[in-house]
C-alpha cells in the first residue's frame, strides 16, 4: 500500500485544482491517495460495504463537480473532501433508516491505544495526517469517557439523548461532557501543543 | 432570538452542529442562520477544521475497483478525450507488445520486398500497420541513411475517390505528427523525419481523411483504420 498518509496537503491541493480544470488523471491520483481513508471512515459510519461504497461514489462525484469552488484558505483539502463524504454518508444513513452497529470501538485499535497512552503508542507514529495528529494529541488529554462520548456522537451522528442511552449515563452529563470537551479541544488545538 | 449578539453561543452551536449533536428544529434554525451569516459560516469552517480530521481515526480500508469505475462512468471521464484519441485510454504497452509480435511477419515481408531491390537495402526501421482484427494492411520501412520512408499497401485497401489515407506518428505527449498523405499507388515514398522515428513515438497510425488530408490542425479528423509501431532492425 502506498504511503498515502504522509501526503503533503500541498500535493492534494494541486490535484484538486487540476480536477477543477477537468484533469481526469490528477483526479485519479487524488482518489488513489485519499480513498482508503475516506472509505474506512464511510464504512465506520454506515457499517455496510455496499452503502459505504455508494457514499464514497457520491462523495467523489461531488468532489469533482465542486473542485472549482474549493477555497484553500477556508479548509485543508483533506478536511474539505472528508466533509463532503461525511455528508453523503450521513444522508445515506438517514435515508436507509438502517441502524448501523454502534457497538464496537469507534476508532482504529492503534489510534485508541495512542489516545489512551501516548507514551506507549506515540501519536507521531500513527499513519494519519498532521491535522489528525494534532487532534489526537488533544483528545489524548481528555478523560477516556469524554473522548468516547465525542467519538460516538461524531461517528454515529447521535443526539445527546442517544449518546446518553448508549453510554447509560444521564443526558445532562452528556451535554456537560461534550461542551467541556469541545472547549478543551479548541483551546488545545489553538496552542498547537504537542507531546 | 438573535444568536448573532451572543458570540459564545454562536461558537457552541457551530461546534455541536459540526459534531452532529445539534438536531431537529435547532439544527434547521441554525442552518437558516448559516445561509445569511458569513461570520457564522466561518465558525463552522473552523470547527470542521478542528473535528473532521477525527474521520482519520477509523481504520483505512481500500474500496473495490468498481467504485472508481462507477465514478468514472458517472462523470464521463473516459470520454473527456476526442473519440479518435483512442491511445489515451489504451495501454501503450499493449501496442508495443503487438508490434513485437508482428516483427517476424514484418521481417518476412521485408525479405520478400527488398530482395529484388538490392541496390538500396539500407532499411533500418520496419513497421507493420494492422487493422482492428490484427490483419496487416501496410508495411513501412525507414531508411535513415537516405531519409526515406517507404509505405507499401500490403493488401489493396480500397479507399473512396474522395478520401485519402494519412499516416501519423503519435508521440507519448502532445499532438500527432502527420508524416504524409498516402496516394493510391502501391508504393509511396515519403521523407523520413526525426519526428517519425524519435524515441518519443508511441504509435504509428493511419486515419481515413478527405482527399488532401485531415482538416483538423491538431490531428486526425477521421477514424483510425490501422495502427502499429516501429521495430528497429539494424
Amino acid at each position: 500500500m502506498p504511503d498515502s498518509y504522509s501526503i503533503d496537503p500541498e500535493q492534494l491541493r494541486n490535484w484538486l485544482h487540476a480536477a477543477a480544470r477537468q484533469d481526469a488523471a490528477s483526479f485519479r491520483l487524488l482518489y488513489d491517495a485519499t480513498s482508503p481513508k475516506l472509505f474506512g471512515y464511510a464504512l465506520r459510519i454506515l457499517g455496510k460495504r455496499e452503502l459505504a461504497e455508494e457514499a464514497l461514489q457520491d462523495g467523489y462525484v461531488a468532489i469533482w463537480n465542486g473542485a472549482a469552488s474549493y477555497q484553500a484558505h477556508l479548509a485543508a483539502p483533506m478536511t474539505w473532501m472528508t466533509t463532503i463524504v461525511r455528508n453523503k454518508a450521513l444522508d445515506l444513513l438517514r435515508r436507509s433508516g438502517a441502524d448501523a452497529e454502534i457497538d464496537g470501538p469507534v476508532f482504529d485499535a492503534d489510534i485508541m491505544n495512542a489516545l489512551q497512552d501516548p507514551r506507549a503508542t506515540p501519536i507521531d507514529a500513527l499513519l494519519i495526517s498532521h491535522d489528525a495528529r494534532a487532534l489526537a494529541y488533544c483528545m489524548s488529554l481528555l478523560e477516556g469517557a469524554h473522548r468516547q462520548v465525542v467519538g460516538l456522537a461524531f461517528f454515529h451522528d447521535l443526539s445527546h439523548s442517544e449518546v446518553a442511552q448508549q453510554m447509560a449515563i444521564p443526558i445532562g452529563t452528556v451535554k456537560t461532557w461534550i461542551r467541556r470537551s469541545l472547549e478543551r479541544l479548541k483551546t488545545c488545538l489553538a496552542k498547537g501543543e504537542r507531546a | 432570538m438573535n444568536i448573532r449578539d451572543n458570540p459564545a453561543l454562536c461558537d457552541k452551536l457551530a461546534a455541536e452542529y459540526v459534531l452532529g449533536t445539534l438536531k431537529g428544529g435547532a439544527r434547521r434554525r441554525f442552518e437558516a442562520y448559516l445561509r445569511q451569516d458569513a461570520a457564522l459560516r466561518g465558525l463552522v469552517d473552523e470547527w470542521n477544521g478542528r473535528l473532521v480530521p477525527m474521520a482519520e481515526f477509523a481504520s483505512a480500508s481500500a474500496p473495490r475497483a468498481r467504485v472508481w469505475q462507477a465514478i468514472e462512468r458517472r462523470l464521463g471521464l473516459r470520454r473527456s478525450y476526442a473519440a479518435w484519441q483512442f491511445w489515451r485510454s489504451e495501454s501503450l504497452v499493449f501496442w508495443r507488445g503487438l508490434s513485437a509480435a508482428s516483427l517476424v511477419l514484418a521481417l518476412l515481408l521485408v525479405g520478400v520486398i527488398t530482395s529484388p531491390l538490392l541496390d538500396h537495402p539500407q532499411v533500418d526501421y520496419v513497421a507493420t500497420l494492422q487493422d482492428e482484427k490484427a490483419r496487416t494492411a501496410l508495411l513501412l520501412t525507414g531508411d535513415t541513411d537516405r531519409g526515406v520512408l517507404t509505405v507499401r499497401l500490403v493488401d489493396n485497401a480500397p479507399v473512396a475517390a474522395d478520401k485519402a489515407l494519412q499516416l501519423w506518428a503519435v508521440p507519448k505527449q502532445g499532438k500527432p505528427r502527420s508524416l504524409g498523405v498516402l496516394s493510391d499507388q502501391g508504393v509511396i515514398e515519403l521523407g523520413l523525419t526525426p519526428g517519425a522515428i524519435g524515441d518519443d513515438v508511441a504509435l504509428l497510425a493511419v486515419s481515413l481523411e478527405p482527399r488532401g488530408g485531415s482538416t483538423d490542425p491538431d490531428g486526425p479528423s477521421g477514424p483510425i483504420l490501422y495502427k502499429g509501431n516501429w521495430v528497429r532492425v539494424m
